[in-house]
């Protein structure tokens, strides 16, 4: 029997028995086949592949305040959902997707992926400082989780990809939060002090999605940077790995948000001054913060314990030093060089940066 | 303007950290342990002694973990407000749920065995993807509504806000896995859903309130819908979708009963509120102008391969398993006597004379 048959047949059938058949006659963009696209060499169906025909075409602004699927034909009596994300620019990377998957490929358990029966007893000063840094990344693990998550309400089906995205992003945050969490509970130790966390402000009271972003930038980098000293810090075989696990995941984050504000600097070049006052604000947070517990926690560690703690300072303020200037590097990336310029006195200080001339500093 | 050159020029060494040592002797507990099990090393094995305490209530709005030490000094406040008080979104097994979510996650483009997938005849494939095209959109907002409620949940109830934080994962998943069903053997999607209660789920001002909805009668139907996935399915790779979908919804609505039974056995004035929430929302759920006009012939079509009638009887074996579900996981909660109170919305109790 023809198609067109077979759909009229169809069409009778449910018809005669009091259903609805009004869907069968929709103009169905047909005969898209991602599975096609679904091969172990590249890497099964990822959702990358599914980005053809209509389906495939994210618009500029999104039109619809409903969950309709980008591409599935409006049912206008749908109720409006409060998202108020419409714009391209605001949340896009053509990476989403991407990462999307490889999130998912990249998946790890801290359960099972440690090696924890490494660990062993490594000294009361050690074991104090270590975990007095898993308290600290595990309290922004919590807070990146937070604060990741409540951007999904906001943002509209028109950019799925970001969306599927910071899914794995609140996950990876969740993760980031216990790991660290039974890291400090599962060598004679406990946890630490808690961070006075002013410098979390500019994630939690961000008020555009881009603003969040730099701020997330900023933190990011900053814990990246500490992650990548992970072969001189980690006292086992365990917490060599979490720092190894932790770094891919945060890593990734920072491909789509340096690439997302890559995007905005080119679509929206207008946005630049007032990115660069968010920048303003989450910068002075973090220096005015003041709470050095983290880089005392590592001069201990770097010092093996409190009496070599004041001598390793030195290589705590190069560590710190690389903070910042991955942070800028990140910005750089974005085509926010001219950061450099900008950036808060205080961090200058902690970068060995030249002091700004009177009229360059920037009032906050 | 400073140049970069200038900058390098004039390199100084950087800023050295104050040393404070304070933090050697905090009034935290010390000398905890804890040995990997059979699963490694789980939020269950660690949640022992002080820090496995779980506090009744919580003025704490900061991210500070449970068991760490206060901050010496001011401290912002984070969030507006949190949901202090266990009973508003604490359950016993958020912890387990949690360890499970993680050791389960699952990949829609590897995990899939999408080669399966032959042509299907026109109108199977159009009822399928009418489907779908329903299913991803139900699953956005289930992920949309845990990610909303994420700033409220009180650190020190943490093991509630990693479970929600792995629910956001697997609903990333679920919208993903029916899109690309949908796109991927020729079809497209579809018509998009009459609403279905979405939106009483996403508004809801009450963490209880919408966890019902969500996890207990939104994700149980779907749930007993995906666990009968073998009599809509028409290939290997359409059952693995359900099969693998159902073991996530299976997590969800586990959360939902527990939640409601610890608040139901703390706070046992909360039930009629509960039962107010679900008389609404069954009122929602059957409502003629909030159904999706092509999931129930979708629904029909595919149970009965084509032939209604015997699609109509599946419909209502299916409808009939979901609401005795629906009933038993109520009566495990605390929340018993809808049926025999007459409290049920009459095309739900109907349903089980069918």
């Amino acid at each position: 029997m023809p198609d067109s048959d077979v759909i009229a047949a169809a069409k009778t059938r449910l018809e005669e028995s009091g259903l609805p058949s009004d869907w069968l006659d929709i103009p169905v963009h047909w005969g898209v086949k991602a599975k096609e696209q679904a091969t172990p060499e590249s890497g099964g169906l990822r959702f990358e592949y599914l980005n053809v025909d209509v389906y495939g075409e994210v618009p500029e602004h999104w039109d619809n305040n409903t969950e309709i699927p980008r591409g599935a034909v409006p049912d206008t009596r749908t109720e409006q959902m409060g998202y108020s994300i419409f714009s391209k620019a605001e949340v896009w990377s053509d990476l989403c997707a991407g990462l999307y998957e490889d999130a998912i490929a990249d998946r790890w358990n801290s359960s099972a992926d440690i090696p924890w029966d490494t660990l062993a007893p490594v000294g009361s000063d050690l074991e104090h400082a270590v975990c007095q840094i898993a308290t600290l990344i595990s309290e922004y693990g919590w807070t990146k989780a937070q604060t990741t998550g409540r951007w999904l309400q906001e943002i509209s089906y028109g950019y799925i990809e970001v969306k599927l995205f910071l899914g794995t992003v609140v996950f990876d945050s969740a993760r980031l939060y216990e790991v660290w969490r039974k890291r400090a509970l599962s060598n004679g130790g406990g946890l630490g002090r808690g961070g006075r966390n002013w410098k979390f402000l500019p994630l939690t009271q961000s008020y555009t999605f881009s603003e969040f972003c730099v701020a997330s930038i900023m933190h990011d980098a900053m814990l990246i940077s500490l992650l990548r000293h992970g072969h001189r810090l980690a006292q086992t075989e365990a917490e060599r790995r979490i720092y190894e696990l932790c770094e891919q995941d945060i890593e990734r984050h920072l491909k789509y948000f340096v690439d997302h504000m890559r995007y905005l600097m080119l679509k929206e070049p207008v946005r630049r001054e007032e990115i660069h006052r968010y920048m303003n604000k989450a910068e002075w947070y973090l220096a005015k913060d003041g709470d050095d517990t983290l880089y005392s926690a590592l001069g201990v560690i770097l010092g093996d314990g409190r009496e070599g703690a004041e001598e390793a300072m030195a290589d705590v303020a190069q560590l710190r030093r690389e903070q910042i200037e991955t942070y800028l590097g990140y910005l750089r990336q974005c085509h926010l060089g001219d950061r450099e310029g900008r950036l808060n006195e205080e961090l200058r200080k902690w970068a060995g940066m030249v002091e700004l001339e009177e009229e360059e500093k920037i009032p906050v | 303007m400073v140049t970069v050159d200038k900058l390098e020029e004039l390199n100084l060494e950087p800023e050295v950290p104050e040393l404070d040592l304070s933090w050697l002797n905090l009034d935290t507990e010390w000398g905890v342990s804890a040995e990997p099990g059979r699963k490694g090393l789980t939020l269950q094995q660690i949640n022992k002694s002080l820090y496995g305490e779980i506090p009744a209530t919580s003025a704490d709005s900061s991210a500070r973990p449970r068991g760490a030490a206060p901050p010496e000094g001011a401290t912002p406040r984070m969030t507006p407000w949190v949901l202090g008080d266990a009973t508003e979104t604490f359950s016993d097994s958020a912890a387990l749920l949690y360890d499970e979510a993680v050791s389960r996650q699952w990949s829609s483009a590897t995990d899939i065995p999408w080669d399966t997938m032959d042509e299907l005849p026109e109108d199977i494939e159009r009822a399928m993807v009418q489907l779908c095209t329903s299913l991803t959109e139900v699953e956005f907002i289930a992920g949309d509504v845990p990610g909303k409620w994420l700033p409220r949940i009180a650190a020190d109830h943490y093991e509630s806000g990693l479970f929600l934080m792995s629910q956001v994962m697997d609903e990333a998943r679920h919208t993903d896995v029916f899109r690309k069903r949908a796109l991927a053997n020729g079809g497209g999607l579809l018509l998009q859903g009459g609403g279905g209660g979405l939106r009483q789920i996403i508004e809801a001002e009450d963490f209880t309130q919408m966890s019902s909805m969500l996890h207990i009668l939104g994700e149980g139907f779907v749930q007993s819908l995906f666990r009968l996935g073998e009599l809509i399915a028409h290939n290997e790779a359409e059952k693995r979708i359900f099969r693998l979908a159902a073991q996530d919804e299976s997590r969800h609505v586990a959360y939902g009963v527990t939640h409601l039974k610890y608040t139901l056995d703390n706070d046992p004035d909360k039930a009629e509120e509960v039962h107010w929430t679900l008389d609404m929302f069954e009122n929602t759920l059957v409502d003629p102008d909030q159904q999706n006009p092509g999931l129930a012939g979708a629904l029909v079509y595919l149970l009965g391969d084509g032939d209604v009638d015997e699609g109509w009887r599946l419909f209502w074996h299916v409808r009939r398993k979901q609401v005795l579900e629906y009933l038993h996981r109520l009566d495990v909660a605390g929340l018993s006597g809808r049926l025999e109170s007459g409290r049920l919305h009459p095309s739900l109790s109907g349903a089980l004379d069918n």
